[in-house]
Protein backbone atom coordinates (compact mmCIF):
# COMPACT_ATOMS: atom_id res chain seq x y z
CA UNK A 1 0.00 0.00 0.00
CA UNK A 2 1.44 3.43 -0.67
CA UNK A 3 0.36 6.66 0.66
CA UNK A 4 -1.46 9.62 -2.05
CA UNK A 5 -1.93 13.17 -1.50
CA UNK A 6 -5.49 14.17 -2.38
CA UNK A 7 -6.04 17.60 -4.38
CA UNK A 8 -9.03 19.35 -4.66
CA UNK A 9 -10.20 22.45 -5.92
CA UNK A 10 -13.26 24.12 -4.76
CA UNK A 11 -14.03 26.46 -8.22
CA UNK A 12 -12.74 26.31 -11.39
CA UNK A 13 -10.50 29.47 -10.64
CA UNK A 14 -8.92 27.64 -7.81
CA UNK A 15 -5.21 26.23 -7.97
CA UNK A 16 -4.76 22.48 -6.67
CA UNK A 17 -4.76 22.27 -2.96
CA UNK A 18 -3.56 19.57 -0.81
CA UNK A 19 -6.51 18.82 1.23
CA UNK A 20 -5.71 15.39 2.86
CA UNK A 21 -3.87 11.79 2.18
CA UNK A 22 -5.54 8.41 1.40
CA UNK A 23 -3.49 4.87 1.41
CA UNK A 24 -3.95 2.75 -1.17
CA UNK A 25 -2.99 0.07 -3.41
CA UNK A 26 -0.15 1.24 -6.31
CA UNK A 27 -3.25 1.89 -8.72
CA UNK A 28 -4.08 5.82 -9.44
CA UNK A 29 -7.83 4.26 -10.33
CA UNK A 30 -7.99 2.74 -6.44
CA UNK A 31 -6.62 5.80 -4.81
CA UNK A 32 -9.25 7.78 -6.79
CA UNK A 33 -11.91 6.02 -5.78
CA UNK A 34 -10.75 5.64 -1.90
CA UNK A 35 -10.11 9.63 -2.35
CA UNK A 36 -13.77 10.54 -3.35
CA UNK A 37 -15.34 8.55 -0.48
CA UNK A 38 -13.18 10.33 1.80
CA UNK A 39 -13.40 13.72 0.50
CA UNK A 40 -15.45 14.70 -2.02
CA UNK A 41 -18.93 12.79 -0.36
CA UNK A 42 -20.61 16.32 0.56
CA UNK A 43 -20.37 18.12 -3.34
CA UNK A 44 -17.07 19.76 -1.65
CA UNK A 45 -15.52 20.96 -4.84
CA UNK A 46 -15.68 21.02 -8.72
CA UNK A 47 -12.18 18.53 -9.28
CA UNK A 48 -9.67 16.11 -7.14
CA UNK A 49 -6.54 14.50 -7.81
CA UNK A 50 -4.28 12.26 -6.16
CA UNK A 51 -0.48 12.22 -6.72
CA UNK A 52 1.80 9.15 -5.13
CA UNK A 53 3.91 10.66 -2.63
CA UNK A 54 6.92 11.74 -3.43
CA UNK A 55 6.40 12.29 -7.48
CA UNK A 56 5.12 14.91 -9.38
CA UNK A 57 2.44 13.51 -11.61
CA UNK A 58 -1.33 14.22 -10.80
CA UNK A 59 -3.81 11.78 -11.65
CA UNK A 60 -7.13 13.99 -12.08
CA UNK A 61 -10.60 12.32 -11.68
CA UNK A 62 -12.38 12.36 -14.83
CA UNK A 63 -15.84 12.49 -13.60
CA UNK A 64 -17.33 15.72 -14.81
CA UNK A 65 -18.07 18.34 -11.81
CA UNK A 66 -21.66 18.03 -11.66
CA UNK A 67 -21.78 14.44 -11.21
CA UNK A 68 -18.74 14.87 -8.61
CA UNK A 69 -20.36 14.18 -5.01
CA UNK A 70 -23.61 11.94 -6.94
CA UNK A 71 -26.78 12.40 -8.78
CA UNK A 72 -29.01 11.09 -6.44
CA UNK A 73 -30.69 13.60 -4.12
CA UNK A 74 -28.53 13.13 -0.94
CA UNK A 75 -29.35 16.97 0.17
CA UNK A 76 -29.04 15.65 3.30
CA UNK A 77 -26.02 15.18 3.41
CA UNK A 78 -25.42 19.38 3.04
CA UNK A 79 -25.88 22.28 5.07
CA UNK A 80 -28.38 23.23 2.58
CA UNK A 81 -31.08 20.99 3.95
CA UNK A 82 -30.73 22.56 7.39
CA UNK A 83 -31.35 26.18 6.16
CA UNK A 84 -33.22 28.17 8.74
CA UNK A 85 -32.74 26.29 11.68
CA UNK A 86 -31.14 29.01 13.52
CA UNK A 87 -34.58 30.92 13.14
CA UNK A 88 -36.75 27.89 14.01
CA UNK A 89 -34.54 28.10 16.78
CA UNK A 90 -35.38 31.16 18.18
CA UNK A 91 -39.15 31.48 17.03
CA UNK A 92 -39.31 27.82 18.73
CA UNK A 93 -37.84 29.76 22.05
CA UNK A 94 -39.92 32.88 21.66
CA UNK A 95 -43.40 30.32 22.14
CA UNK A 96 -41.71 28.57 24.76
CA UNK A 97 -40.94 31.65 26.48
CA UNK A 98 -44.77 32.72 25.85
CA UNK A 99 -46.03 29.47 27.25
CA UNK A 100 -43.55 30.07 30.81
CA UNK A 101 -41.24 28.01 29.78
CA UNK A 102 -38.05 29.33 30.01
CA UNK A 103 -35.69 28.91 32.50
CA UNK A 104 -34.23 31.98 34.09
CA UNK A 105 -30.76 32.07 34.92
CA UNK A 106 -27.58 34.22 34.94
CA UNK A 107 -26.58 34.27 30.89
CA UNK A 108 -23.60 35.97 29.77
CA UNK A 109 -24.35 39.33 28.11
CA UNK A 110 -24.30 38.50 24.93
CA UNK A 111 -26.76 35.85 25.07
CA UNK A 112 -29.00 38.17 27.61
CA UNK A 113 -29.58 40.16 24.37
CA UNK A 114 -30.27 37.08 22.26
CA UNK A 115 -32.74 36.08 24.47
CA UNK A 116 -34.41 39.72 24.51
CA UNK A 117 -35.35 39.13 20.62
CA UNK A 118 -39.18 39.22 19.44
CA UNK B 1 23.64 21.91 14.93
CA UNK B 2 23.28 19.89 17.99
CA UNK B 3 19.83 17.83 18.59
CA UNK B 4 19.25 20.54 21.56
CA UNK B 5 19.73 23.57 18.93
CA UNK B 6 17.92 21.87 16.24
CA UNK B 7 14.76 21.27 19.11
CA UNK B 8 15.57 25.20 20.45
CA UNK B 9 14.78 26.62 16.81
CA UNK B 10 12.17 23.89 15.82
CA UNK B 11 10.38 25.42 19.00
CA UNK B 12 10.97 29.33 17.70
CA UNK B 13 9.01 28.20 14.60
CA UNK B 14 5.94 26.70 16.36
CA UNK B 15 6.27 30.05 18.89
CA UNK B 16 6.38 32.55 15.95
CA UNK B 17 3.25 30.81 14.41
CA UNK B 18 5.45 28.45 12.05
CA UNK B 19 3.67 25.20 10.71
CA UNK B 20 5.09 21.81 10.87
CA UNK B 21 4.26 19.08 7.62
CA UNK B 22 4.42 15.46 7.69
CA UNK B 23 8.12 15.26 6.34
CA UNK B 24 9.66 18.07 8.41
CA UNK B 25 12.42 17.26 11.14
CA UNK B 26 10.54 17.45 14.27
CA UNK B 27 11.83 16.51 18.05
CA UNK B 28 11.10 13.07 19.06
CA UNK B 29 8.70 14.35 22.11
CA UNK B 30 7.21 16.48 19.72
CA UNK B 31 6.31 13.22 17.01
CA UNK B 32 5.02 11.06 20.12
CA UNK B 33 2.68 13.66 22.02
CA UNK B 34 1.23 14.33 18.61
CA UNK B 35 1.19 10.43 17.47
CA UNK B 36 -1.00 9.49 20.43
CA UNK B 37 -3.06 12.58 20.43
CA UNK B 38 -4.13 12.29 16.73
CA UNK B 39 -4.52 8.44 17.19
CA UNK B 40 -6.80 8.87 20.86
CA UNK B 41 -8.86 11.53 18.34
CA UNK B 42 -8.80 9.13 15.37
CA UNK B 43 -10.39 5.99 17.67
CA UNK B 44 -12.92 8.73 19.19
CA UNK B 45 -14.26 9.31 16.21
CA UNK B 46 -14.70 5.05 14.68
CA UNK B 47 -16.12 4.32 18.23
CA UNK B 48 -18.09 7.50 18.31
CA UNK B 49 -20.20 5.93 15.41
CA UNK B 50 -21.42 2.93 17.35
CA UNK B 51 -23.49 4.88 19.99
CA UNK B 52 -25.68 6.20 16.96
CA UNK B 53 -25.76 3.35 14.49
CA UNK B 54 -26.99 1.48 16.87
CA UNK B 55 -30.12 3.44 15.95
CA UNK B 56 -30.06 3.64 12.66
CA UNK B 57 -32.66 0.61 12.30
CA UNK B 58 -34.97 2.23 14.55
CA UNK B 59 -34.92 5.70 13.17
CA UNK B 60 -38.40 7.46 13.40
CA UNK B 61 -38.81 8.49 9.78
CA UNK B 62 -36.82 7.50 6.23
CA UNK B 63 -35.82 11.09 6.06
CA UNK B 64 -33.99 10.61 9.68
CA UNK B 65 -32.47 7.33 8.86
CA UNK B 66 -31.02 8.91 5.74
CA UNK B 67 -29.29 11.81 7.58
CA UNK B 68 -28.07 9.65 10.79
CA UNK B 69 -26.51 6.69 8.47
CA UNK B 70 -24.83 9.81 6.28
CA UNK B 71 -23.58 11.01 9.46
CA UNK B 72 -22.85 7.44 11.22
CA UNK B 73 -20.45 7.39 7.54
CA UNK B 74 -18.75 11.09 8.64
CA UNK B 75 -17.38 9.94 11.71
CA UNK B 76 -15.95 6.81 10.43
CA UNK B 77 -14.54 8.75 7.55
CA UNK B 78 -13.30 10.99 9.77
CA UNK B 79 -11.19 8.46 11.31
CA UNK B 80 -9.90 6.97 8.46
CA UNK B 81 -8.46 10.88 7.79
CA UNK B 82 -7.16 10.91 11.08
CA UNK B 83 -5.70 7.54 11.43
CA UNK B 84 -3.94 8.45 7.99
CA UNK B 85 -2.57 11.73 9.50
CA UNK B 86 -1.46 9.71 12.48
CA UNK B 87 0.26 7.15 10.44
CA UNK B 88 2.59 9.80 9.05
CA UNK B 89 3.93 10.21 12.82
CA UNK B 90 5.60 6.62 12.83
CA UNK B 91 2.66 4.20 13.59
CA UNK B 92 0.97 1.88 11.25
CA UNK B 93 -2.98 1.82 11.16
CA UNK B 94 -2.92 -1.82 11.73
CA UNK B 95 -1.16 -1.32 14.72
CA UNK B 96 -3.57 1.63 15.76
CA UNK B 97 -6.09 -0.44 15.40
CA UNK B 98 -4.82 -3.28 16.98
CA UNK B 99 -4.31 -1.59 19.78
CA UNK B 100 -7.72 -0.22 20.32
CA UNK B 101 -9.77 -2.93 19.52
CA UNK B 102 -7.66 -4.94 22.41
CA UNK B 103 -7.79 -1.28 24.92
CA UNK B 104 -4.48 -0.56 24.87
CA UNK B 105 -5.33 3.05 23.83
CA UNK B 106 -8.01 5.11 24.84
CA UNK B 107 -10.90 6.98 22.91
CA UNK B 108 -13.34 9.87 24.36
CA UNK B 109 -15.15 9.14 27.01
CA UNK B 110 -18.70 9.83 26.11
CA UNK B 111 -18.55 7.39 23.49
CA UNK B 112 -18.59 4.56 26.40
CA UNK B 113 -21.77 5.08 27.73
CA UNK B 114 -24.81 3.65 25.84
CA UNK B 115 -27.42 5.60 23.87
CA UNK B 116 -30.44 4.41 25.36
CA UNK B 117 -33.66 6.56 23.65
CA UNK B 118 -33.84 8.50 20.76
CA UNK B 119 -33.21 11.70 22.68
CA UNK B 120 -29.63 10.39 23.07
CA UNK B 121 -29.64 10.15 19.63
CA UNK B 122 -30.62 14.31 19.05
CA UNK B 123 -28.38 15.24 22.44
CA UNK B 124 -25.52 13.16 20.64
CA UNK B 125 -26.28 14.80 17.29
CA UNK B 126 -26.38 18.90 18.92
CA UNK B 127 -24.26 18.84 22.06
CA UNK B 128 -21.99 16.16 21.94
CA UNK B 129 -21.02 17.13 18.21
CA UNK B 130 -21.09 20.75 19.49
CA UNK B 131 -18.72 20.05 21.88
CA UNK B 132 -16.11 18.05 19.77
CA UNK B 133 -16.74 21.05 17.46
CA UNK B 134 -15.19 23.55 20.22
CA UNK B 135 -11.83 21.26 20.45
CA UNK B 136 -11.48 20.61 16.77
CA UNK B 137 -12.39 24.48 16.10
CA UNK B 138 -9.35 25.14 18.09
CA UNK B 139 -7.13 22.88 16.55
CA UNK B 140 -7.33 24.50 13.43
CA UNK B 141 -4.68 26.64 14.72
CA UNK B 142 -2.76 23.51 15.43
CA UNK B 143 1.04 23.43 14.77
CA UNK B 144 1.04 20.17 12.81
CA UNK B 145 -0.49 21.27 9.50
CA UNK B 146 -1.76 17.69 8.44
CA UNK B 147 -4.10 17.90 11.50
CA UNK B 148 -5.38 21.40 10.20
CA UNK B 149 -5.88 19.86 7.22
CA UNK B 150 -7.51 17.16 8.29
CA UNK B 151 -9.57 19.79 10.86
CA UNK B 152 -10.61 21.43 7.80
CA UNK B 153 -12.58 18.80 6.59
CA UNK B 154 -13.96 17.60 9.40
CA UNK B 155 -15.76 21.08 10.85
CA UNK B 156 -16.97 21.03 7.70
CA UNK B 157 -19.12 18.12 8.27
CA UNK B 158 -18.98 18.99 12.03
CA UNK B 159 -20.94 22.25 11.52
CA UNK B 160 -23.75 19.56 9.08
CA UNK B 161 -23.91 17.49 12.24
CA UNK B 162 -25.15 19.71 14.52
CA UNK B 163 -27.43 21.80 12.46
CA UNK B 164 -28.59 17.91 12.19
CA UNK B 165 -28.52 17.68 15.26
CA UNK B 166 -30.17 20.69 16.80
CA UNK B 167 -33.08 20.16 14.16
CA UNK B 168 -34.31 17.00 16.41
CA UNK B 169 -33.31 18.91 19.14
CA UNK B 170 -36.20 21.52 18.22
CA UNK B 171 -38.21 19.00 16.72
CA UNK B 172 -38.48 17.08 20.73
CA UNK B 173 -39.05 19.90 22.64
CA UNK B 174 -41.42 21.43 20.70
CA UNK B 175 -43.45 18.46 20.29
CA UNK B 176 -45.67 16.67 22.86
CA UNK B 177 -44.61 16.56 26.81
CA UNK B 178 -43.50 13.26 26.53
CA UNK B 179 -41.28 14.10 23.64
CA UNK B 180 -39.32 16.95 25.77
CA UNK B 181 -39.38 14.96 28.52
CA UNK B 182 -37.53 12.37 25.92
CA UNK B 183 -34.86 15.01 25.42
CA UNK B 184 -34.68 16.20 29.41
CA UNK B 185 -33.97 12.37 30.87
CA UNK B 186 -30.89 12.69 27.75
CA UNK B 187 -29.89 15.94 29.36
CA UNK B 188 -30.20 14.42 32.71
CA UNK B 189 -27.68 11.53 31.72
CA UNK B 190 -25.18 13.12 29.29
CA UNK B 191 -24.61 16.26 31.37
CA UNK B 192 -21.84 14.68 33.56
CA UNK B 193 -20.03 13.00 30.25
CA UNK B 194 -20.54 16.03 28.85
CA UNK B 195 -18.51 18.18 31.59
CA UNK B 196 -16.03 15.26 31.66
CA UNK B 197 -15.54 15.40 27.58
CA UNK B 198 -13.56 18.66 28.25
CA UNK B 199 -11.51 17.01 30.81
CA UNK B 200 -10.00 18.13 34.02
CA UNK B 201 -8.34 21.25 34.61
CA UNK B 202 -5.54 21.80 32.34
CA UNK B 203 -2.06 21.20 34.25
CA UNK B 204 0.28 24.20 34.08
CA UNK B 205 2.64 22.76 32.28
CA UNK B 206 0.57 21.43 29.44
CA UNK B 207 3.08 20.03 27.08
CA UNK B 208 0.42 19.59 23.97
CA UNK B 209 -0.26 23.35 24.61
CA UNK B 210 3.71 24.29 24.69
CA UNK B 211 4.31 22.31 21.19
CA UNK B 212 1.04 23.93 19.79
CA UNK B 213 -0.31 20.95 18.85
CA UNK B 214 -3.34 21.95 20.67
CA UNK B 215 -3.95 25.96 21.21
CA UNK B 216 -6.39 26.48 23.84
CA UNK B 217 -6.38 25.05 27.92
CA UNK B 218 -9.35 22.50 28.30
CA UNK B 219 -11.06 25.27 30.54
CA UNK B 220 -11.56 28.24 27.74
CA UNK B 221 -12.99 25.24 25.59
CA UNK B 222 -15.14 23.97 28.62
CA UNK B 223 -16.27 27.92 28.83
CA UNK B 224 -16.96 28.28 25.46
CA UNK B 225 -19.26 25.07 25.76
CA UNK B 226 -21.05 26.53 28.46
CA UNK B 227 -21.69 29.83 26.66
CA UNK B 228 -22.69 28.39 23.20
CA UNK B 229 -25.08 26.08 24.20
CA UNK B 230 -26.75 26.85 28.02
CA UNK B 231 -28.90 29.68 27.29
CA UNK B 232 -30.08 28.17 24.21
CA UNK B 233 -31.00 24.94 25.98
CA UNK B 234 -32.41 27.30 29.01
CA UNK B 235 -33.89 29.08 26.24
CA UNK B 236 -35.46 25.99 25.37
CA UNK B 237 -37.25 24.81 28.83
CA UNK B 238 -34.43 22.30 29.60
CA UNK B 239 -32.86 22.30 32.90
CA UNK B 240 -29.11 21.32 33.56
CA UNK B 241 -28.92 19.17 36.37
CA UNK B 242 -26.22 21.15 38.23
CA UNK B 243 -27.99 23.41 40.56
CA UNK B 244 -24.88 25.52 40.59
CA UNK B 245 -25.04 26.06 37.03
CA UNK B 246 -25.01 30.37 36.34
CA UNK B 247 -23.19 32.68 34.94
CA UNK B 248 -21.20 35.11 36.80
CA UNK B 249 -20.89 38.46 36.46
CA UNK B 250 -18.11 40.20 38.42
CA UNK B 251 -16.05 36.94 37.36
CA UNK B 252 -16.64 37.06 33.74
CA UNK B 253 -16.82 32.89 33.86
CA UNK B 254 -19.46 30.22 34.70
CA UNK B 255 -20.00 28.61 37.81
CA UNK B 256 -20.30 24.95 37.99
CA UNK B 257 -20.09 22.16 40.15
CA UNK B 258 -17.45 19.97 38.98
CA UNK B 259 -18.01 16.43 38.35
CA UNK B 260 -17.06 13.20 39.65
CA UNK B 261 -13.80 13.12 38.57
CA UNK B 262 -13.15 9.72 39.73
CA UNK B 263 -16.16 8.39 37.25
CA UNK B 264 -14.21 10.10 34.71
CA UNK B 265 -10.69 8.44 35.33
CA UNK B 266 -12.32 5.36 35.64
CA UNK B 267 -14.32 5.43 32.27
CA UNK B 268 -11.30 6.33 29.97
CA UNK B 269 -9.27 3.77 31.95
CA UNK B 270 -11.50 1.36 29.88
CA UNK B 271 -13.95 0.68 32.77
CA UNK B 272 -16.99 2.52 31.06
CA UNK B 273 -20.72 1.24 30.85
CA UNK B 274 -20.21 -0.19 27.25
CA UNK B 275 -16.74 -0.34 26.86
CA UNK B 276 -16.58 -4.18 26.87
CA UNK B 277 -19.39 -4.26 24.28
CA UNK B 278 -18.32 -1.63 21.83
CA UNK B 279 -14.92 -3.12 21.54
CA UNK B 280 -16.02 -6.22 20.71
CA UNK B 281 -18.11 -5.24 18.51
CA UNK B 282 -15.00 -3.65 16.43
CA UNK B 283 -12.62 -6.46 17.22
CA UNK B 284 -14.92 -8.73 15.32
CA UNK B 285 -15.55 -6.51 12.32
CA UNK B 286 -11.22 -5.93 12.36
CA UNK B 287 -10.86 -9.63 12.72
CA UNK B 288 -13.70 -11.10 10.42
CA UNK B 289 -12.67 -8.60 7.76
CA UNK B 290 -9.05 -9.34 7.42
CA UNK B 291 -9.39 -10.81 4.12
CA UNK B 292 -10.39 -7.61 2.89
CA UNK B 293 -6.93 -5.50 4.24
CA UNK B 294 -5.30 -8.78 2.73
CA UNK B 295 -6.98 -8.59 -0.96
CA UNK B 296 -6.17 -4.36 -1.19
CA UNK B 297 -2.45 -5.34 0.01
CA UNK B 298 -2.26 -7.87 -3.30
CA UNK B 299 -3.30 -5.60 -5.35
CA UNK B 300 -0.68 -5.56 -8.51
CA UNK B 301 0.51 -2.06 -9.86
CA UNK B 302 -2.14 -1.16 -12.79
CA UNK B 303 0.00 -1.34 -16.09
Amino acid sequence: MEVWDVLGKRTEADEWTVVGGVKAPNDPHMAILLARESFFRHKEGVAFAVRRRGTDEVFVDDEPAEVLGGLTDRSYRRQEAYAGVGGRLRRVSKVLADRGVRIDRPRPPDQRIRAADP
Amino acid sequence: MTYEERVAEFKAHIDDGGKVDAGDWMPDEYRQLALKFIEMHANSEVMGALPEGTWIPKAPSLKRKLSLTSKVQDEVGHGQILYRVAEDLGKSREAMFDDLVNGRTKFHNVFHYPAETWGDVAYIGWLIDGAAIVNQRALLDSSYLPYVRAMRRVCAEESLHLRHGLEMVIELCSGTEAQRELFQDAVNRWWEPTMHFFGPASKQKDMLLYWGIKTRSNESLREEFLTTYVPKLWDLGISIPDPKLAWNDSAGSWDWSEPNWDTFWKVVGGNGPMTTVRLAQRKTVWDTHAWIREAFAGIPAAA
